[in-house]
């Protein structure tokens, strides 16, 4: 039988393997949205459009969902999930906006401005933080990021200014967004520095010819080429970051409050929890009916985020293909 | 790759995964599954080390955690084979569970042992925990400054509804408080916060300062002459009564009645007799 197998390949067969693998991903996907949008439909039946809105305390709504166990009444599937929303927006929003712009500065000096030596060390750094396991960051964070925001930077005054809303601790959103962005930026790094590469040298050397420095050369040339790999780059550190729940869960305080910015500078300090951390943190109660409800209905709306994100990145870039990028 | 080699190499996997396998029918030794609430793991690990000392390798042992509700919905799924619960019996747990008590725990009011405050009354807890009153220099006898940093437990904790049961009545818990997973990580954060104050479970205790609650201090000797007021009972949940003579009835008969069980007991917990 193993004879069989190898002697060479037809067309037809290779196609029609090939075909059958592929399909099999697709219909894999397909079936693993249909599971999470059916076990997520009673959460979104009993709400409705208000299961975006913020209905108070949800720690306490999803503690009712806990505590009813079996039996569920209808008012019980009640959840107001924008405090997690918001959480998710500003840590990933934040993180993804201060990656970009750290990226592409560095990208610039890398590939341009970098002595021979300091280019050859830098770049396998990058390539290698690129793939430390998150939860290391997490750790860091709680060990070193944590105590000190807590012990220098929330001062007593602040954190009675606050203190019949909520509790200040140093977990929250600005050790969240430090910590985030720190991971996303290595393989934002990676991808436009391998784009700036690829830029045609005659480009370059054609605006060098005309006069203009190096820096403005690669400002207003080569970045404005790789503008689609800095997207593609975006997206993909968008995704990771919307996925990232055990690191957030552990720095970001992990409570269901929507930080406030009316409060100033209080508002970095606030702690506050993404969706995927809240997954994470219920998934041990799943058999209640409610909660399995709830916790799929986030994990719904995780899966039409990243949909939504791809169909952004697509319409960013078509704007752009009228000047022939690729 | 030659037949030989190939040969050699299927008949190799083939011994190893049968190798693997045998162990596991021989052996044979009823498991027994326990998940459930924080309070009651350090109680139930002892127990089972104790009933194999005493009868070994009668039974094998498997304990996890998660929360007493995490026990009661485990055990009624039928995961489990005893749901660890550190609170009574609720209307809403699944039909068909029966409560076996093991013994009796205080539950106890934590402050950071640099503020060491002398007592509380149940009016003055539920002031705290409620949120009504939010600065240390509003409770008299603290010596930390500062806002209140509550310390509470999660939805599905045992401790959380015992404490809500015995402490707070129908006052709710503030909802600013910072929710922790289990004893441990309510011990830990009182120990390293000067401003926080929480409850655990009497056993976790050590590297905090326990609050007197209405002038009794809490201790294993005031909880077993009854004077404390916040004890609740450790119960292990089965789903129906254990058939009489399998090794799961054997274990809770000898957890609940045996002298050797009890003297486990006795060392941190309130036993039954």
């Amino acid at each position: 039988m193993l004879d069989r197998l190898r002697e060479p390949w037809s067309d037809q067969r290779a196609e029609r393997t090939l075909g059958a693998l592929a399909c099999l991903v697709l219909i894999a996907i397909v079936l693993m949205i249909v599971f999470v949008a059916v076990r997520a439909w009673p959460s979104f039946h009993h709400n409705g459009l208000a299961w975006f809105s913020g209905r108070g305390d949800i720690d306490q709504q999803i503690g009712v969902q806990v505590n009813t166990g079996a039996n569920p009444t209808r008012a019980d599937y009640t959840i107001g999930a924008w405090p997690l929303i918001w959480g998710t927006i500003l840590t990933t929003g934040f993180a993804v906006v201060i990656g970009v712009a750290f990226s592409v500065l560095t990208a610039i000096f890398i590939v341009e401005f970098a002595p021979g030596p300091l280019r050859r060390l830098i770049v396998p750094v990058v390539r290698l933080l690129a793939a430390v396991p998150s939860v290391i960051y997490g750790l860091i964070g709680i060990l070193v990021l944590v105590p000190f925001v807590t012990n220098h930077l929330v001062g007593e005054g602040r954190k009675e200014s606050v203190q019949y809303v909520i509790n200040l601790s140093g977990t929250g959103l600005l050790v969240s967004v430090v910590i985030l962005t720190v991971m996303i930026t290595p393989i934002m790094i990676a991808i436009i520095v391998d784009a700036l590469y690829a830029v045609p040298r005659g480009w370059k050397e054609g605006a060098v010819a005309l006069g203009v420095n190096r820096w403005r050369a690669m400002w207003t040339v080569s970045v404005r080429a790789a503008r689609p790999a800095i997207i593609a780059g975006a997206v993909l550190a968008c995704a990771r970051a919307l996925g990232e729940a055990i690191m957030l869960s552990m720095v970001s305080g992990s409570k269901g409050f929507a930080p406030n910015p009316a409060d100033g500078i209080t508002f970095i300090f606030e702690p506050l929890r993404p969706l995927a951390s809240t997954i994470v943190e219920d998934a041990e109660s799943l058999n209640a009916p409610a909660v399995q409800a709830t916790v799929y209905s986030f994990a719904l709306l995780l899966l039409a985020s990243s949909f939504f994100l791809s169909i952004a990145a697509w319409i960013a870039k078509q704007s752009m293909r009228k000047y022939g990028v690729r | 790759m030659s037949r030989r080699l190939r040969l050699l190499g299927v008949s190799a996997i083939v011994a190893g995964v049968a190798g693997a396998a045998i162990p596991a029918t021989a052996s044979a030794v009823p498991v027994i599954t326990m998940s459930g609430s924080t309070s009651v793991a350090p109680l139930a690990s002892l127990l089972a080390k104790g009933y194999l000392k005493q009868y070994p390798g009668r039974v094998k042992f498997k304990l996890a955690q998660g929360g007493s509700d995490v026990g009661v919905a485990d055990v009624a799924a039928g995961r489990v084979s005893i749901g660890n619960s550190s609170r009574d019996a609720k209307s809403s747990d699944p039909g068909g569970l029966v409560f076996n008590k093991i013994a009796k725990d205080a539950i106890c009011i934590v402050t950071n042992p640099n503020n060491k405050l002398p007592n509380l009354s149940q009016s003055q807890i539920q002031a705290i925990f409620s949120g009504q009153v939010r600065n240390w220099s509003d409770i008299p006898g603290a010596t930390a400054t500062g806002s209140i940093n509550l310390i509470v437990r999660t939805a599905a904790s045992g401790t959380q509804d015992a404490f809500q049961k015995i402490f707070m009545g129908s006052s709710n818990v503030f909802s600013g408080a910072s929710a922790k997973a289990s004893n441990g990580l309510v011990q830990s954060t009182v120990k390293s916060d000067p401003n926080a104050i929480g409850y655990v479970s009497q056993d976790f205790v050590p590297g905090t300062h326990a609050v007197s609650y209405q002038g009794v201090g809490c201790t294993l000797a005031t909880a077993k002459s009854g004077e404390y007021g916040g004890v609740r009972n450790f119960w292990m949940v089965t789903r129906g009564h254990p058939r009489p003579a399998s090794p799961l009835q054997k274990f809770i008969h000898w957890a609940q009645v045996s002298s050797r069980a009890q003297k486990i007991v006795a060392t941190h917990w309130v036993p039954l007799k």
